[in-house]
């Protein structure tokens, strides 16, 4: 599978929020206005919705979103990047989070999403790669990281 | 019921389309009718057929029932081929020392209590010594046939096995045999008797009759071996359909041209090819099960339309009434001698004579040859005696075939995983067991919940238990693909959207088919009352279920056979669904 097919560069920012809620507030709209089939609101709904069921904040500065949706017509990856950390996120270790990957998918595409999940997975496990996406001097930087060859 | 029939307009013949669809659409619909009531479907055939014929509505005429006399001898010959694949030679070494004393018993018994009635009340009403002997003798042998077809669409319908319905089907089938040869002799005796026999007459009879059984035997034989080297060659059912159709035909429509006896012959071929080849003549049973069903709604409806005993005469019916009797008492007391003398088991003893009241084909058949032998009022009472007890036997004959098996415990043994499966609900099949997962529920209690059971398949729910999906294992190991995701995944992350579920009282068959409809191994069910979730049907269980309770009834209908015959053959074919 080819993390860059589902995160184009315009995918990755650099977080203005502070928040968890912020931040999940941007990432959802960025992925709103890529054409998936569903809207902002809608995104925001049922992201939050997901992360009331347990925190996707896995620890180690990093976190997870994911939710499937009906009306999704393709899976799509947003990165944000938080230099300042995310203190609220209610992550494993309670450690504030740098990185927040966020994966929608269609609601019928079980193995698609799961597949994406482990691939982000495996993109950033290793703690000096996330130190470099996270210091990244831009966004086309931190993009070239996350999706290139292994 | 004859002044409604005048007051009907009457087409001078209906088309045979419109009879045959009429027939097997309304005698479907009254079978059913008749079985919530527990009367065995036949008998509602057989009322359909007094309803549309002569009798009442008078729809059906003989030239009708003469077009569609092909049916019935196709009819005859499914039937006499399904006897013949009960008749495995291993049973009949087993039994068939005690299958031929019920015979000779229960035949002989029924031609001499009918014989010495009907010779008593005649020769009370006539004074004529020797016509009343004639007359008993020649009725009594036509008293010793038993119809096989109804009483064996009875064991059919109650998907019956055991000893008693083996030895049924034995003696339906054999004696046939015994009343041609009992005719032969009688009608001789009675033309001595009334001086109408010639020099040539008793030997030809006898020549005549030795032609029509072994012939049809032979003929059955023959065509069973042949049949026997064509399935050697493996074919689908699409192929298999119409090569068993057409040699049955085939082989019934030589045994009319060769005028032997049709029963026989297509009993004899069926004999023939469940004993070469148990296996892979199974296929061929099946088909003929399949097509059969129609085909027989429409025979017995024929039967009941030519019953027609309007205008008998008095003393006729105090004839009819020996007649009865005798033949009710000689075939009771004849089968339970026969079957304690030959030590057969309790069950055989007690009720087989309750299995040998029908009456038909044969029996009319000889009546009919008796008139054309003996001319006059003897001839004319031979037929409308038989025609009229033909009429109460067919109609009281069928229940107490199944008050009979129903107390011998054998009701309800002989049935395939499809049967069951189109007589039992989802309900009864469901797994409650499974445990509902909670949709919060992290990873890891997932795979603990799991690794408790052997289920495929787990119902994901909310707070309120309301379903919201499913996981199942394919599901739940794609979740394993990276170590660090397992943290975060919940069982509302893996789990796939449940397909529409079912209420428990829908039929087990529907379900099932709407599970391979969505290429499903599993279906969750609901309670039809509030909607809450009651359980998953899961193929895999319910095939299970099914298995163990076919080889449940196969022992315990084995059980009923004794110590000795615990060995059930391996195959058998059987006989038609119930319409």
């Amino acid at each position: 599978m080819n993390l860059a097919e589902y995160l184009p560069p315009d995918r990755v920012l650099l977080l203005k929020g502070r928040t968890k809620a912020d931040a999940l507030a941007e990432l959802a709209d960025v992925l709103g206005e890529a054409g998936l089939g569903v809207g902002r609101e809608e995104l925001r709904e049922a992201i939050w919705k997901r992360e009331g069921i347990m925190s996707t904040g896995i620890g180690q500065g990093l976190a997870v979103p994911h939710v499937r949706m009906p009306g999704v017509k393709t899976a799509a990856v947003a990165v944000g990047i938080s230099p300042e950390g995310i203190a609220d996120y209610e992550s494993l270790d309670n450690q504030p989070v740098h990185l927040i990957v966020m994966i929608v998918a269609p609601e019928d595409e079980h193995e698609t999403y799961l597949r994406l999940l482990a691939e982000i997975m495996q993109a950033v496990k290793d703690p000096e790669l996330r130190r470099r996406i996270i210091q990244a001097p831009d966004t086309q930087t931190a993009h070239s990281l996350l999706v290139k060859e292994r | 019921m004859s002044e409604l029939a005048l007051a009907l307009p009457r087409p001078s013949h209906l088309p045979i389309l419109l009879v045959v669809g009429t027939a097997v659409v309304f005698g479907t619909i009254g079978a059913r009718l008749f079985q919530r009531l527990g009367i065995p479907q036949v008998v509602a055939y057989i009322c359909l057929g007094l309803l549309v014929g002569p009798m009442a509505l008078g729809l059906i005429g003989p030239r009708t029932i003469r077009q569609l006399q092909p049916f019935s001898f196709f009819a005859l010959g499914v039937i006499g081929f399904m006897i013949g694949g009960e008749l495995r030679l291993e049973l009949l070494r087993k039994y068939g020392k005690t299958f031929l004393a019920i015979l000779l018993s229960e035949g002989l018994g029924a031609f001499v209590l009918v014989g010495t009635l009907v010779t008593s009340t005649c020769w009370l009403l006539t004074g004529d010594a020797r016509l009343s002997l004639a007359l008993g003798t020649v009725l009594g042998a036509i008293s010793s046939a038993t119809a096989p077809a109804a009483t064996v669409d009875v064991l059919w319908e109650y998907k019956t096995r055991g000893i008693l319905t083996t030895t049924v089907f034995a003696i339906v089938a054999m004696d046939d045999g015994l009343s041609l040869l009992l005719y032969a002799l009688a009608a001789s005796a009675a033309g001595v008797l009334l001086g109408t026999a010639g020099g040539g007459g008793w030997l030809l009879l006898m020549g005549h009759v030795a032609y029509e059984l072994a012939g049809a035997v032979l003929l059955g034989a023959a065509a069973g071996m042949a049949v026997n080297v064509a399935l050697r060659h493996p074919c689908d059912h699409q192929k298999a359909l119409p090569f068993m159709i057409g040699s049955l035909a085939l082989l019934i429509g030589l045994a009319r041209m060769l005028d032997v006896d049709l029963i026989l012959a297509t009993m004899s071929f069926g004999a023939v090819l469940v004993n070469l080849a148990p296996r892979r003549s199974r296929a061929a049973f099946e088909v003929m099960e399949d097509v059969a069903p129609p085909i027989y709604v429409l025979f017995f409806v024929m039967v009941g339309a030519r019953l027609h005993i309007a205008g008998m005469a008095g003393w006729m019916w105090a004839l009819a009434g020996s007649y009865l009797i005798g033949r009710t008492a000689g075939k009771m007391l004849g089968a339970y001698l026969g079957a304690r003398w030959s030590g057969a088991a309790q069950s055989v003893r007690k009720y087989l004579g309750l299995c040998l009241f029908s009456q038909a084909g044969v029996a009319i058949g000889l009546s009919i040859l008796a008139a054309d032998r003996f001319p006059g009022d003897m001839g004319l009472a031979i037929m409308m005696i038989v025609t009229a007890t033909t009429f109460v036997v067919q109609i009281i004959g069928p229940p107490c075939v199944k008050l009979a098996v129903k107390r011998a415990g054998e009701v309800g043994l002989k049935v395939t995983e499809r049967d069951l499966m189109e007589s039992y609900t989802v309900g009864q099949m469901v797994d409650s067991s499974i445990p509902a997962i909670n949709f919060k529920s992290p990873l890891a209690e997932v795979v603990r919940i799991v690794g408790q059971t052997d289920a495929t398949s787990y119902p994901v729910v909310s707070e309120t238990g309301e379903l919201m999906g499913v996981i199942t294992l394919e599901g739940l190991r794609r979740s394993f693909m990276d170590e660090e995701l397992t943290k975060v995944l919940v069982a509302y992350d893996i789990m796939e959207s449940p397909p529409d579920a079912v209420t428990e009282d829908v039929p087990l068959a529907e379900g099932m088919s709407k599970m391979h409809e969505q290429h499903l191994t599993y279906l969750p069910v609901v309670s039809a009352k509030d909607g809450r979730l009651i359980g998953l049907l899961d193929e895999r269980t319910v095939k299970r279920r099914l298995s163990e309770e076919v080889i449940r009834r196969q022992r315990l209908a084995a059980a009923q056979v004794g110590p000795e015959a615990q060995h059930e053959p391996a195959t058998q074919p059987a006989g038609p669904p119930k319409s």
